[in-house]
Formats: structure tokens, C-alpha cells, sequence
């Protein structure tokens, strides 16, 4: 009843947005000249550092409230309150910026950049989450980011997928990872932001494929829960990894697991590791090879992937504006403009730059996605190769335990349980 | 089977979004050549012919320079004024009349006696039929700018544009009232008049029409000068009014429809009583690009006499 309520609640305020589409451009400028004088333009002074420093004091008490209510309350209930007040906090009011997925971006640019002056605020809004994840999973996940949260209040009617696509499409958000870091680090473009799916709706404004993407990730949000957070989304690939390393992760059962199996299909995002019967352990002979085989496999992909990378570099690069405007200039073809000359090449020949200074920055820019190619290429072999192992490696459990990487601390789980500790 | 169905679906969609994502990252252009905020015109200036049923019947070229007005008595004889001049035409475009006004006329009136009203700005100038001076009605306030004049048997009402108020006089200039004027103390919101340009008439049923530019809106008062009712069309469409302040005129159509002029979007269009669009005098092509201020007068045959101030022509349209 209440997810139903919120999404109406939503609806409402998405349908705000047809104002923006019937509003009505008004034209020309008054003209009077009767003493009526024109208004001096006045631009909207930065926002308030104080205002900086609230979101980061609301970042930390949302963190620490979230993380309480996963790991001592176990509350859903919580949770997903924490979940509507990030999606109007987060997200409606602060207009979804800086947010955390962003700010690895800024992060990197920073780090390679050291002309980029980071704000402080957003260097918070990288760290803290990967804090907190690192000592209670990935609480931020379940209740603070507005991305996910209004994900999982349109998750209505989860099915779930085998494990081994889960598995392949996860390799998804760490190819967007390295990707986001290799434009950032190059300067060339934060694509996160780019194509930040629900960016839009936060802001009642943007492009239309900017909404038809946002909507469509919402509907697919129904049957799969969380699409952005499970198959995109760069800062969770970040978490993912961190949060295997948590310290005190939320547990499905509160003490010992009595196998009934009530939690098996409760995780929308399959994030439940099921018990492992020991006389389906393999032998330690074969486990032996295995483990030598993806040795040599690992490595291999690795090597193979920053070749493949690398021999894509100008592909990676051309979408860097002063490669391309290097490639137009050179091949003297203009953008694809034939009626005007386009306005980049307008723009560079009224600067007083030489064309040979360009062709130079332009080279020295494709060779950082060389270097880049090879990395980008390598950490995806490295993705491959681990995904592999995890998918062929044997693990004893006898408990239903999540999933530390990919659980989203989202605590649907805990209700099921019916194991109950006497306080 | 109902599941495999929906996930089979919902992957797919997943995927066309990454797809496209990538696609348009690597293969979209990224770029837009064109000026995001220019407004672009051109589309509306495009008018479907069968929406236009008016033509051009006729040009009469006015010897005023720099015409500023247009009016039409009783008798169908057309009054044009501008620049120290006043010409009076018969309906065929022979000069019946033409006399020095000795400054410029903003807007012209002619009453059922054929007394002749002209605007000089900031005070009001009442002309015998000959064209020889009867009255000068002083504005009190030196911020005003009579865009517009209209008589009835009792009262002329003037409309200044500089103060946003209609003005209600007697025949003998005595001022009784102002109408419309803006107070937060009743509610009455008062007129928006960015740019110099304010009209109004009386309408069939003998109440005052002003418009409203800045709200694209008419507003219909009584003589006491309560607002009786009103109607606005905001459009960018030829359903309504666009910019920031429109329409500079309207005349009235013997079946009480009103025909109005904008600018910004050179139209002249005739709309219902109670403000549908009826249908497309002359649209932008008429005009030169940029025209504004045509004034419009009505004769008792319906016909439309348009002011093209650029063009310096009295231009008529006739239903076709």
C-alpha cells in the first residue's frame, strides 16, 4: 500500500513535467520607450558553502541512520523510508548533484588533472559511502542513493534471472567503470553524468532520450529490480568490490540459519548465496587444475584485453572534442556540415592557435588512450578472468548467507527469516 | 512461460539502452549546430492557404509619412495620420481631405458626429470635421502615451499606455474616471503593457473592450468601469496571441468578431466574440519581416483595412 502511495506520490510530481512541455516561448523583448527601462540580468549567486556543508552533515547522518537500520534494527520499514526522504533530498531537492556515482569522476579528474581544483564536498560524497561500505556493506546502496532508491520503490514485481546472466551482465557496470575513468582521467568527458538515466526526472528537465531512458529503466525496474544499480552503474561496481571486505555486513538470519529455505527467492537482485551441500565438494585434484588453468587464463585475458584495448585507442579517443576537431580539420571534412562551417572549426580559427599545436595536442591526448587502452583493456580482462573464477570456484556453505559483493543491503530478506533473537 | 516472457522483454530493453548509449556516445554527433535558444519562427510564419480567407482587394497609397494610424466613419471614409499630416480618403482612394496636424498622431478617432480625435502623445486633440482644432484635452500625468481613442454618445475613453489605465471623459474632457487600473487592495490585476501599443472599442453590445496585451488578453468593462468578463489565448499558434505583448489592435466585424494585429509574428486574424480563432486575414508573408504597429480599421462592409507602416499603404482585404 505504502510503495503503491509512493508511486503515485511520484507520478504526481513526474507529471509536473508537462508544464515544461506546453510552456509557451514569448517573443520579442518589450520595446517601450517610455521610461520603461529593461531590468539588469541578474545571475543566481553560487550556492551557499554552508548549504555544501549540510549535504555533507546529511550524507553522514543519512549513512549512519541507514546503517543502523540494516545492520541493529534489521528494519525494512526504515530502509525504505530512508529510501523516499534520499529520493526527495538527494534527489528532488539537491537535483541529484554531486552525487556519489558522479563523483568518481571528479575524483579521477582530480587525480590526473592537477589543474582541477576539487571541491571538498564532493571528495566527501566519494569517500564516505566507500567508508561506510567498508564497515557495514553497502548500506548506501539500500537507503542514500537517490539513483537506486527510486529504483527500488518501482520494484513491484521482481522475477528472477538465471545466476549466470546475472553474472554476465554484472560485468557491465566494471566496463563502465574503467570507461568513466579513462574519459575523466583524459578530460574528455564525464559520460556518468552524460547519461545519468533518472538525472532528469530530479530536475523536471532534460533531453527526451534523457526521460525515455529514466522510464525505460523504471519499467524494466518492475520485473528486474534495480537495472541501473545491478548492470550500470560504475560507483556500484566500486562498492561491489569494497563491500566484500565489510566488516559487519548485514546477515539474513539474525543467529544461527535454520535452513527452511523461506529467504531463498526473497532478494529481487539474487544477491543470496544458498547453502552448498558438502558431498557435492569437488575433488581437490580437480579444484588443483582448475585453479592452475584460470592461472594461466587470467593472466592471458589480462594481456589479451589491453592488447584489444590499445588497438582501440583512436576509436576511444575520437570523442575527445580537440581529437576530433584535429581528425575534421585534417581530413577537412567540416563535422558533416555542408550548408555553414561548423561552429568548432569557426571557434578554433578565431583563437590564435596553430593548427600544428593542435595535431601535437591531439597526438599527445591519443597516446594517453594508448596507455589508457591498455589499462581500460587489461581491468575488463581482469573482470572477465575473476568473474570466471568466481563462476568456477567451489565454496562450503550450509547457511543462506548474501552476497557481500552484490547485496544491496536492502533488507527484504531479514523479514522473511523467522528466526528471531530475544533482546 | 509468462515470466521468460517478461525477462526475455525486459533484457532486451536493457540492452537497446546500453546499446544506444554507446551508440550515441561513439556515433552521435554530440553537437548541435544550431543555436539552442534562437527562436525559430520560420515554421509558424508557414500558414496553411486554406486557413486564409481574405485577400487583397485593394492599395491605397496615404502621402503621409511615417503613418501611424487608420480610422473609418460612418460614411466608410478612411482617416490616416502620422507625421504633421492628415489625409481623408473616400472608399475608392480618391484624397478628400488632407491638413497639417503639426506633430505626430499616435492614433486617430472619429466619432458619429465625424469629430476628429488624434493622440499627441500625452494629451488628447479634438478636430472638427474641416480639420480645424475644437478642443485640446491635457493628460495629467507626463508619463502618458494615448495609444488608443473611442467614443459613445456620452463618454470618450482613452487608453494610455505609459500609465496602463483607460481613461473615462465626457464629451467635454472633463475626466470621471480610470478604469483597469492596477489595486492590490480589490484584486484587480491591472494591464500589462510592455511595449507602447494598447487598444481598444466598443464592442457590439455597446461595453468597452480593452486588450490586455501583456496577458493576450481582452477584458470587457462596463461604463462604471467593472470588469464584466474577459478572455485571453496564449499561443504560439494562430490560435492565440504570442511574445510579450500582443495584439497592438483589434477593430470589430458587424457580427461582433474581432480582428486583431500582432506583431513579432506579422498576423492579422480575426477571432470569435469569445475568442476562438476564427480564421487568417493576411499572415506574415504579407508583411515585411519585423513590421509592427498595424493598425486595423473595419468598414461598414466588413471590409479590413490594414496600416502597413513600412510599406506606408492603407492595404484592404476582402473575404474571399
Amino acid at each position: 500500500m505504502k510503495k503503491k502511495l509512493s508511486i503515485i506520490f511520484l507520478l504526481i510530481i513526474f507529471s509536473i513535467q508537462i508544464y515544461n512541455v506546453i510552456a509557451i516561448q514569448r517573443f520579442p523583448k518589450p520595446e517601450f520607450e517610455s521610461g520603461h527601462t529593461q531590468p539588469p540580468t541578474l545571475t543566481p549567486d553560487p550556492r551557499s558553502q554552508a548549504l555544501d556543508i549540510l549535504d555533507v552533515f546529511v550524507l553522514v547522518a543519512a549513512l549512519s541512520i541507514v546503517s543502523w537500520l540494516i545492520i541493529k534494527k534489521r528494519s525494512r520499514k526504515g530502509v525504505f523510508w530512508m529510501s523516499i526522504f534520499a529520493v526527495l533530498y538527494f534527489g528532488f531537492f539537491r537535483e541529484g548533484c554531486v552525487c556519489s556515482v558522479g563523483s568518481l569522476q571528479n575524483v579521477t579528474l582530480a587525480l590526473f588533472n592537477p589543474e582541477y581544483n576539487i571541491p571538498l564536498t564532493v571528495i566527501a560524497f566519494f569517500i564516505l559511502p566507500l567508508v561506510y561500505t567498508l564497515f557495514f556493506g553497502r548500506t548506501f546502496c539500500a537507503g542514500v542513493c537517490p539513483l537506486g532508491a527510486i529504483q527500488d520503490i518501482f520494484a513491484l514485481h521482481p522475477i528472477s534471472i538465471k545466476s549466470w546472466l546475472e553474472k554476465v551482465l554484472g560485468v557491465i557496470p566494471f566496463i563502465y567503470l574503467g570507461l568513466a575513468v579513462l574519459y575523466s582521467a583524459t578530460g574528455t568527458d564525464f559520460i556518468v553524468c552524460r547519461y545519468d538515466p533518472f538525472i532528469g526526472f530530479f530536475r523536471f528537465e532534460g533531453t527526451f532520450m534523457m526521460f525515455v531512458i529514466g522510464g525505460l529503466l523504471l519499467l524494466i525496474g518492475v520485473f528486474i529490480s534495480r537495472p541501473y544499480c545491478r548492470f550500470l552503474c560504475p560507483y556500484g561496481a566500486l562498492l561491489n568490490l569494497i563491500s566484500r571486505f565489510s566488516k559487519k555486513h548485514i546477515t539474513i538470519t539474525p543467529a544461527e540459519c535454520i535452513n527452511c529455505r523461506l529467504c531463498e527467492d526473497s532478494c529481487p537482485f539474487e544477491a543470496i548465496n544458498k547453502p552448498v551441500i558438502l558431498k557435492h565438494k569437488e575433488e581437490k585434484s580437480i579444484a588443483s587444475r582448475r585453479f592452475v588453468l584460470l592461472g594461466i587464463i587470467i593472466p592471458l585475458l589480462i594481456l589479451i584485453g589491453g592488447f584489444t584495448g590499445s588497438q582501440f585507442h583512436e576509436n576511444l579517443a575520437i570523442v575527445n572534442s580537440k581529437v576530433r576537431l584535429a581528425k575534421e580539420l585534417l581530413n577537412n571534412t567540416n563535422y558533416g556540415e555542408t550548408d555553414q562551417e561548423a561552429f568548432e572549426i569557426t571557434a578554433f580559427n578565431s583563437s590564435n592557435q596553430s593548427k600544428e599545436d593542435l595535431y601535437n595536442e591531439a597526438a599527445s591526448i591519443t597516446h594517453q588512450f594508448y596507455i589508457g587502452g591498455w589499462i581500460l583493456g587489461g581491468f575488463i580482462g581482469l573482470v572477465f578472468g575473476l568473474t570466471l573464477l568466481s563462476l568456477s570456484v567451489f565454496r562450503y556453505r550450509k547457511d543462506y548467507t548474501p552476497n557481500k559483493g552484490t547485496c544491496l543491503s536492502c533488507t527484504r530478506c531479514v523479514d522473511y527469516c523467522p528466526v528471531k533473537v530475544n533482546e | 512461460m509468462k515470466q521468460k516472457l517478461i525477462i526475455g522483454l525486459s533484457l532486451i530493453l536493457l540492452l537497446a539502452v546500453i546499446i544506444f548509449m554507446v551508440r550515441d556516445f561513439y556515433k552521435g554527433s554530440n553537437r548541435n549546430q544550431s543555436n539552442p535558444y534562437e527562436y525559430k519562427l520560420d515554421n509558424l510564419k508557414n500558414i496553411d492557404p486554406e486557413l486564409i480567407t481574405y485577400a487583397e482587394s485593394k492599395q491605397i497609397k496615404p502621402n503621409v509619412e511615417n503613418p501611424l494610424a487608420i480610422a473609418i466613419d460612418s460614411k466608410d471614409q478612411i482617416y490616416v495620420c502620422g507625421e504633421n499630416i492628415l489625409t481623408k480618403f473616400d472608399t475608392t482612394g480618391n484624397q478628400l481631405l488632407s491638413f497639417d496636424i503639426h506633430s505626430t498622431a499616435y492614433c486617430i478617432h472619429v466619432s458619429t458626429t465625424e469629430e476628429i480625435y488624434l493622440s499627441k502623445l500625452d494629451r488628447i486633440e479634438v478636430r472638427n470635421p474641416n480639420g480645424t482644432v475644437k478642443e485640446l484635452w491635457e493628460i495629467i500625468n507626463d508619463r502618458a502615451v494615448i495609444t488608443s481613442i473611442v467614443t459613445t454618445e456620452d463618454f470618450v475613453f482613452a487608453a494610455d499606455a505609459g500609465n496602463k489605465v483607460v481613461y473615462q471623459y465626457d464629451l467635454k474632457g472633463n475626466l470621471i474616471k480610470e478604469i483597469g487600473k492596477k489595486d492590490t487592495l480589490t484584486g484587480a490585476p491591472g494591464f500589462i503593457i510592455p511595449s507602447p501599443y494598447f487598444d481598444l472599442l466598443i464592442g457590439t453590445q455597446g461595453k468597452l473592450w480593452v486588450v490586455n496585451p501583456g496577458r493576450h488578453s481582452f477584458e470587457n468593462y462596463d461604463f462604471s468601469g467593472n470588469l464584466v468578463s474577459s478572455w485571453d489565448r496564449t499561443s504560439m499558434q494562430l490560435e492565440g496571441f504570442s511574445g510579450c505583448c500582443n495584439p497592438t489592435h483589434i477593430a470589430l466585424l458587424s457580427d461582433g468578431s474581432f480582428v486583431t494585429s500582432e506583431k513579432g509574428l506579422e498576423r492579422i486574424k480575426i477571432h470569435s466574440p469569445n475568442g476562438d480563432f476564427k480564421t487568417v486575414v493576411a499572415g506574415p508573408k504579407s508583411f515585411v519581416e519585423g513590421t509592427k504597429g498595424l493598425d486595423i480599421a473595419v468598414d461598414s462592409k466588413d471590409r479590413i483595412y490594414v496600416l502597413d507602416p513600412v510599406k506606408e499603404l492603407i492595404r484592404v482585404f476582402e473575404k474571399q
